[in-house]
């Protein structure tokens, strides 16, 4: 690594912690503009409960000197408050239990996402216009118009009902977390979809670079075809794929929230839909800051891929 | 002496949705050990597909549909058409090199450019690894690279498009081939560097004897550089010869147009350059007859209905013209009397033809 990519990794880091304290400056002023609070919803606790909640919690003091105990706590200590709604529980212990949570399962979505995804684009380029090219745009196709609940479904109904039906009751596909079996099924449920546009991408992609002259140059010069597609072709195709690698990984994780509810997956998708219905503010503005932080990070690591593919890029 | 390399009725076809499109229509020529051959003919006459096909590279969804490809001096040549993916592929760049038209997009951005050159040496059996290793200065030294010990690491995109055309040539010689096929290896470039270009692919030939077949639409580059030309006019070759034959005395009319077309130093300060009018033709739809006829100004009745054979107009010189056989004309004197274009003087006297001087055939002057 040389000094120029240090210096770089260090802007971008610098305006990554910058965009998360503005986003989280935002949804904090923001959520605490809405009419009503936490505990409104709560029949059964009286006015003055209610009253001794909100002066707990310090949500009866005016805004801006809520905002700068908050981000002191944040600052300081890391402590990015206190649930509204589990009382007593910290947030930035949940929010890192339920990060490595959605993270494990969108790294298994985004491999998956990966090999499959290029691989059946790579085919169906080196194949074009044979059945196998029919067959993967067909699949590519399918999967793009296919709203990842309706996968969700056809794959729990395949391997829990039909696998259970078909095993005679001897194998039953247990949903849920916490085994490393139960994750391939929401994984692949979570990256069809960006697999499917990872496939057509790859494919227009090394579609335009098998015609171009050094590939040309590479077969000319008599090497192998696996040499000469691998090499020579998908190194070079690979970098518009790539650029859209960066807004898949963030789609996945921060997308999960359909899937970790029909899985029973306790990730911060779920934390993230449930917060908001109970108006738990802390716990959203945490989520927000957490998934800017994320993009920021993926569109990062994406940037720094560029120049060890294309070494006419560099910082 | 066998030929290193013999085309033999070669005939290379693009099928499409709407017909066939007969790129390359039954060529004949050859190249002798050490020899350099120009193709020369303007864009879609079929010369770079001729040298694809050679190396089997015709791109989607052209065929070879006929003839051979005879290559290999000693004893058994193999037939090129034939051969399996396996041979095929041990014979491009190993045995037959060849460089591109434009050096800018021919070479891999994202690899070094030693590393390139090293692995057209990795992938035939010619070298071990220790030598291809060893190899790639010495070669990126030979055609005259600059400071070519520390070019190796260096990408594509740091040179300059006359350094990159060199790098295609060491890498084309790596395996020492006996034939380069150079398709327009100097038309991307400027005028000065294609000077050097020319230069360094003589000296090439001449020291590692390497036979080399050099594709152009450029005469002088020919002239620089060539023993022997083929001109190949919509598939076909119209004329063959030696250069110097057939620069003094060009016999198929299209050669001569195509000479008479080049701007000389020479020539007399009010002497306008010939255009050869109207356009090549649309190869799905070629004109019946000889080809070049809708463009022709000595055309004869004979040309509209049927193609002249090739045949021999001097020692060692062949073209492809019914004005040439005087047997077509004497035949139908009357026809091409009566012919729609007037034919100038000379075709009516075929006697004449081999005396004829420098480019300047009257009539055309007339023109």
């Amino acid at each position: 690594m040389t000094r120029g990519t240090l210096l770089y990794i260090g802007q971008r880091t610098l305006l990554i912690v910058l965009t998360a304290f503005i986003v989280s400056s935002i949804v904090f002023i923001g959520v605490h503009q809405l009419p009503g609070n936490a505990f409104v919803g709560e029949r059964r606790t009286s006015a003055a409960a209610q009253q001794a909640l909100l002066n707990y919690y310090g949500l009866d003091k005016p805004w801006p000197q809520q905002y700068g105990t908050w981000v002191t706590g944040v600052i300081t200590r890391g402590d990015l408050g206190e649930s509204l709604k589990q009382r007593g529980q910290k947030i930035t212990p949940l929010l890192l239990r339920e990060v490595r949570v959605s993270v494990t399962l969108g790294l298994f979505a985004m491999a998956f996402c990966i090999i499959f995804g290029m691989g059946l684009g790579i085919l169906a380029a080196v194949k074009q216009n044979t059945w196998i090219d029919y067959l993967a745009s067909f699949l590519a196709t399918v999967g793009y118009s296919m709203p990842n609940f309706v996968t969700a479904f056809l794959l729990i109904l395949l391997t829990v009902t039909g696998f259970y039906a078909w095993s005679g009751g001897a194998f039953y596909e247990d949903i849920g977390w916490g085994k490393l079996e139960q994750i391939p099924v929401p994984a692949i449920a979570l990256g069809l979809l960006p697999m499917t546009l990872i496939t057509r991408l790859t494919r227009a992609s090394m579609l335009e670079v098998i015609r171009q002259d050094y590939v040309r140059t590479a077969w000319a010069k008599g090497l192998r075809s696996r040499v000469v597609i691998i090499r020579h072709a998908l190194r070079n195709a690979l970098i518009p794929v790539i650029t859209v690698l960066g807004p898949i990984t963030t789609g996945v994780i921060t997308g999960s929230v359909v899937i970790e509810y029909l899985f029973g997956i306790p990730g911060l998708g779920k934390e993230f839909v449930s917060s908001i219905f109970q108006r738990d503010y802390n716990i959203v503005i945490a989520v927000f800051t957490f998934y800017a932080v994320l993009v920021g990070l993926a569109n990062l690591a994406v940037d720094l891929v560029y120049p060890i593919l294309d070494p006419r890029i560099r910082y | 002496m066998a030929p290193l390399l013999q085309v033999e009725d070669l005939k290379t076809y693009f099928h499409l949705r709407d017909g066939v499109v007969k790129a390359v229509d039954g060529i004949t020529f050859h190249v002798d050990k050490g020899e350099t051959v120009g193709i020369v003919g303007e864009s879609g006459s079929g010369k770079s597909i001729t040298s694809l096909s050679i190396m089997r590279l015709v791109p989607e969804p052209g065929r070879i549909v006929h003839g051979r490809i005879l290559f290999g001096a000693d004893g058994q040549p193999k037939d090129v058409v034939k051969m399996t993916d396996e041979e095929i592929r041990d014979f491009r760049g190993s045995d037959v090199s060849m460089i591109f038209q434009d050096p800018m997009t021919s070479l891999n951005p994202v690899l070094k450019v030693g590393f390139q050159v090293r692995e057209a040496m990795s992938a035939h059996d010619r070298f071990s690894d220790e030598q291809s290793k060893a190899r790639v200065v010495p070669l990126l030294k030979k055609v005259r690279i600059p400071g070519a010990a520390d070019r190796t690491k260096a990408y594509p995109h740091q040179f300059s498009g006359g350094m990159r055309q060199r790098v295609m040539i060491a890498m084309g010689l790596s395996n020492e081939p006996s034939l380069l096929i150079a398709d327009e290896p100097t038309t991307a470039l400027d005028v000065t560097v294609q000077a050097q270009i020319l230069e360094l692919l003589r000296d090439l030939n001449r020291e590692m004897g390497t036979a080399i077949i050099l594709i152009t639409h450029n005469l002088a580059v020919v002239a620089s550089l060539c023993t022997r030309v083929v001109v190949m006019y919509a598939g076909r070759i119209v004329e063959e010869g030696y250069t110097r034959d057939i620069f003094k005395n060009p016999q198929h009319p299209y050669t001569w147009s195509l000479l008479r077309s080049m701007p000389r130093l020479d020539a007399a300060r009010h002497s306008k350059l010939l255009t050869i009018s109207g356009l090549p033709p649309d190869m799905s739809n070629p004109p019946p007859g000889c080809k070049f006829h809708p463009r022709c100004r000595f055309r004869v009745d004979r040309c509209l209905e049927e193609e002249p054979p090739l045949g021999e107009v001097g020692p060692n010189q062949y073209a492809r013209c019914w004005v040439l056989m005087q047997n077509a004309l004497v035949t139908q004197p009357e026809k091409a009397a009566a012919a729609e274009v007037p034919i100038p003087p000379l075709s009516a006297e075929p006697a004449q033809i081999d005396q004829r001087p420098d480019p300047d055939r009257p009539g055309a002057v007339k023109a």
